[in-house]
């Protein structure tokens, strides 16, 4: 490859880019202005909160026929309690004598105590009553209400003080020694870890997340303008007439994103690090100082350098592949939304302790990163580990550019008209009639519901159990439904609802019947794979088990049958086949189907299962067969789960946990045959259909 | 005719169109087009939109494979048909080849020399040049996106001049100019032709067409339906101008809807 046309390249697109005054806001202003702000910020509001809560007079009633003992305490006025430095609230340890004064309010005057305290005429309402021969204090506050909450803290820290006045007073008078009685041990904790140690393992959780995001923020607007943004401004073909390659053209641009992704970090690293030093210092004045020998993180700065660069190339690859297809500045920042919330919320995974930098951990993009990262501050160093990251990194790198050329080879994407964008956000007069959802729409129409099922349906399913699971399907049901009348589709055409021959039915009928063992082998290996999942795989609808049965089969067998098929071998699957070759729009919408079921160990049962139920839908035309499938294999488990004792009876295998390997042969082997039959029955079908 | 300078040679586009009921259709955009253009050459590609015009030019400028068939470049007694050196040798503009906005003429064509793998000196002596021939001098340093149009064309046509081509592939270059820029382009084209350059280019108007070219091809549904000097057009079909000839062969082939 030419160096000098790949030079002259990376110049030109650098140029293009850092003229482009949103790149440079971002890169620049952001971490170099914003950050330092921030912090400003955040100190002046402090300063402003501690010093409105200086001299704040709290007012006190109490009733209490206990001789004036506490009212005593209330107001003897020492402030003991705040010597010991770490007990009560430290917002207000000021140096001044008294931060507070207290009122106590005749509690004669006080009507209704719940009034008082709402309108704020005392702060706190305390009443005593003598019973069993104790004094029982009910203390009166508003916790929403600030002052409420904060005389609450002083009254308490006065109650453990009174307390243990008492207490000691009762043992004086018993004639034993206090000191024996109430510490008959002293224990102390002693932290051996380092200074550098503790401040590594602060910095682990938060510096990963900031990097990462601190990351694709710089190289997301790069990305968008080498890609969609010269599409939209028409020079993709001027650049095309020129003798360069196309792989010229994207490892270039590529770079250049890359390049002005790590700069960004840096810039972003080095702001972060300048306010982290400062903070060091204001703190270093103030407590008697912690040293740290900066040295000990050499390895970490080091690796973490060698990681910012890694997945500098990851994520700009990454972003260029989402970015390529989109026409327009716009269209792309739709695009790369989805892409960043996955992104961030993977990133969210320095944060969570216990998670380990495991072989397979080290081979998910974004959060091997911050695992790595993470380790490395708290000096856990495994070579093999850091090694699997890094080659991951730019093996994912890899093949994202392979990809991106591939979409550069394509003619069809660099000429393309604007068609094809998400139909959702235009006006919808003028949209067309008819014809399916265009694939950006379902790419939203997938990322909506997600969302709707994760938060919605888990909520319903926690609050109304079978009725939530019901809700789910619904949304799987009228979301879609939504989208495509609103799109102005043709619903029979979106839905596959076509008729088709009585040999499709016939077919599907015997391929899920082979389907069903095929499937219990399938997930026996996987509980065998990972133990600790097999409750997941068993015990599907044991917590919801409790409804009638009726109820548990609408929900179970019939809502999923209609609901989850108009989804994904509907509007899904009609979709991707009216773009994409047959076998991709398959196994996307396979996969697709299994990652809604949530679960590593049912993704590749349950993913077979839409692969099988998409491929009779394809074949038949129609999407009766694949509604009537779903429901015989939903309805067999549900009458599996619901009558265990008869059924155990016959098919033992049902309710294993392990089976020998010539069942698991046998099962598979009698699957294979009805599937087989099946099949043979669906192709004759096909070919009528065709 | 003189030496030919570049052959297409039986070109085919096949593009696939989704069509209801997810049927995927076959069509021809250009469908076996041959042709050649000689040295100090204009030659003019007439037809409807939706006839292949863009495709045919995109194909000759290296910018699209084409499904079948081959282009080539002479230059001498070399034949030149590697895509990259092709496209050392044509200038190509059309409609969408805009210019980066945020560079400046200079830079554009600096960089530009550089990419043709030209050196400094000859890519300054060029710049001099064309700025001269352009007068590209007022607005040669400031940003293209603040040039007027009039400019950003100029500026379009220095482009396509900084490799020095011998081949150059115009897409509808005047379309939607005023009368001036449209007067300069078509100025440009006359002194390359007597400077022996080839030029291939498609044009809605008429008129200039007919006092344009050499040689005039129209096409229809991506085949050639006539060839020849707009003389010999005017003769064979008994028309007065261009104009009538291809309305003529609008009627013939059956083409009412030109949409």
């Amino acid at each position: 490859m030419n160096t000098k046309i790949i030079k002259t390249l990376i110049k030109k697109e650098m140029l293009d880019v850092l003229r482009d005054k949103k790149t440079v806001v971002m890169m620049l202003v952001v971490p170099i202005i914003l950050y330092p702000l921030i912090f400003i910020g955040v100190m002046q509001l402090m300063v402003v909160i501690t010093s409105s809560m200086e001299k704040q007079d709290y007012r006190i009633a109490i009733e209490a026929d206990d001789g004036g003992g506490f009212l005593h305490k209330l107001t003897e006025n020492d402030d003991r309690w705040r010597d010991k430095g770490d007990t009560g609230d430290s917002a207000d340890t000021t140096d001044e004598e008294d931060s507070y004064t207290i009122t106590i309010v005749d509690a004669e005057s006080i009507d209704d105590y719940e009034a008082a305290l709402e309108a704020e005429e005392i702060d706190v309402y305390i009443r005593g009553e003598m019973q069993d021969g104790k004094f029982n204090y009910d203390v009166y506050y508003i916790s929403s209400v600030t002052n409420s909450s904060y005389a609450m803290n002083i009254v308490m820290d006065k109650f453990d003080e009174y307390k243990e006045e008492l207490t000691q007073a009762k043992i004086k008078d018993a004639g034993l020694s206090i000191h024996e009685i109430l510490e008959p041990v002293i224990y102390e904790e002693k932290d051996t870890a380092s200074n550098e140690q503790s401040l590594g393992s602060i910095m682990g959780s938060v510096l990963p997340f900031m990097l990462i995001i601190s990351l694709l923020m710089g190289t997301m607007y790069p990305a968008i303008d080498t890609t969609a943004g010269e599409r939209e401004r028409g020079t993709l073909e001027t650049i095309l007439t020129l003798p360069v390659t196309n792989r010229q053209l994207i490892v270039s641009k590529f770079l250049t994103v890359a390049i002005i992704g790590m700069i960004s970090a840096l810039l972003n690293i080095v702001s972060m690090g300048g306010i982290a030093i400062y903070m060091y210092k204001i703190m270093d004045m103030q407590t008697d100082g912690m040293s740290f020998d900066m040295a000990k993180f050499y390895p970490a700065i080091l690796v973490g350098m060698l990681a910012i660069f890694a997945f500098s190339l990851f994520i700009s690859a990454i972003t260029m592949c989402v970015t390529s297809f989109a026409k327009s500045y716009k269209e792309a920042n739709n695009y790369i939304t989805p892409l960043m919330l996955v992104v961030m919320f993977t990133g969210y995974i320095g944060f969570i302790p216990n998670i380990e930098l495991t072989q397979t951990m080290a081979m998910i993009p974004v959060a091997n990163i911050c695992l790595l990262i993470k380790n490395m501050l708290v000096f856990k160093i495994d070579y093999m580990a850091i090694a699997v990251v890094f080659i991951s990194n730019i093996a994912y790198a890899v093949f994202a550019i392979l990809f991106l050329s591939k979409i550069y080879d394509s003619e069809a994407i660099l000429f393309s008209d604007t068609k094809g964008g998400l139909q959702l956000f235009e006006k919808r007069e003028n949209l067309k009639k008819g014809g399916v959802p265009t694939v950006s729409d379902v790419c939203f129409l997938v990322a909506l519901t997600t969302v709707l099922v994760l938060y919605g349906g888990s909520m319903l399913q926690l609050k109304f159990g079978l009725g939530g699971v019901f809700g789910t399907q619904m949304i799987l049901l009228l979301v879609p439904l939504a989208i495509v009348l609103y799109t102005k589709k043709d619903v029979l055409e979106t839905y596959g609802f076509h008729k088709t021959k009585i040999t499709g039915f016939l077919g599907g009928f015997f391929i899920i019947l082979g389907f069903y063992p095929i499937n219990i082998v399938l997930s026996l290996i996987m509980i065998s794979l990972f133990p600790q999942s097999a409750d997941n795989v068993i015990n599907t609808f044991s917590s919801i088990m409790n409804g009638n049965i009726v109820g548990v089969f609408f929900v179970i067998a019939v809502a999923p049958a209609i609901c989850e098929e108009m989804m994904f071998r509907g509007v899904i699957f009609n979709s991707l086949k009216a773009r994409y070759r047959i076998p991709v729009a398959i196994a996307a919408v396979a996969a697709l189907f299994g990652a809604y079921h949530m679960s590593m160990v049912k993704f590749i049962p349950t993913g077979l299962l839409g692969l099988v139920l998409c491929y009779v839908a394809y074949e038949t035309g129609s999407i009766y067969p694949s509604m009537m499938m779903h429901f015989i294999n939903n309805a067999i488990s549900v009458i599996v789960s619901c009558y265990p004792e008869q059924i155990e009876k016959v098919f033992p295998i049902l309710y294993a946990e392990t089976a020998s390997v010539s069942d698991m042969l046998l099962l598979t082997g009698a699957g294979l045959i009805l599937v087989g039959i099946g099949w043979l029955i669906l192709r004759r079908n096909h070919a009528d259909y065709k | 005719m003189s030496e030919c300078r570049i052959m297409a040679d039986n070109l085919v586009k096949t593009f696939t169109r989704n069509e209801k009921k997810s049927k995927k259709v076959d069509i021809n955009a250009v469908d076996g087009i041959s042709l050649t253009v000689g040295e100090s050459e204009i030659v003019g590609i007439l037809g409807a939109n939706g006839a292949g015009k863009t495709t045919l030019l995109r194909m000759m400028a290296k910018l699209m494979k084409p499904t079948d068939g081959m282009v080539s470049i002479r230059l001498g007694d070399k034949e030149i048909t590697d895509d990259i050196e092709v496209k050392r040798h044509i200038g190509y503009l059309s409609n969408n080849t805009k210019l980066y906005g945020r560079f400046s003429t200079a830079e554009l064509l600096r960089m530009l020399g550089t990419l043709y793998g030209m050196e400094k000196e000859a890519v300054d002596k060029k710049i001099e040049e064309i700025s001269d021939i352009l007068s590209l001098g007022d607005f040669i340093d400031n940003r293209i996106e603040k040039l007027s149009t009039g400019q950003t064309q100029r500026a379009s046509i220095a482009r396509c001049l900084i490799h020095d081509p011998q081949v150059y592939i115009f897409d509808e270059p005047t379309l939607g100019l005023d009368i001036l820029s449209s007067a300069a382009i078509i100025d440009f084209m006359k002194k390359e032709r007597e400077a022996g350059k080839t030029i291939l280019y498609s044009t809605h108007y008429m008129e200039e067409a007919e006092f344009m070219c050499d040689r005039i091809v129209t096409i229809h549904q991506g085949k050639i339906i006539s060839e020849g000097t707009p003389e010999e057009l005017k003769k064979e079909l008994g028309k007065e101008n261009l104009r009538d000839v291809f309305a003529e062969l609008i009627v013939r082939e059956g083409i009412t809807d030109e949409h």
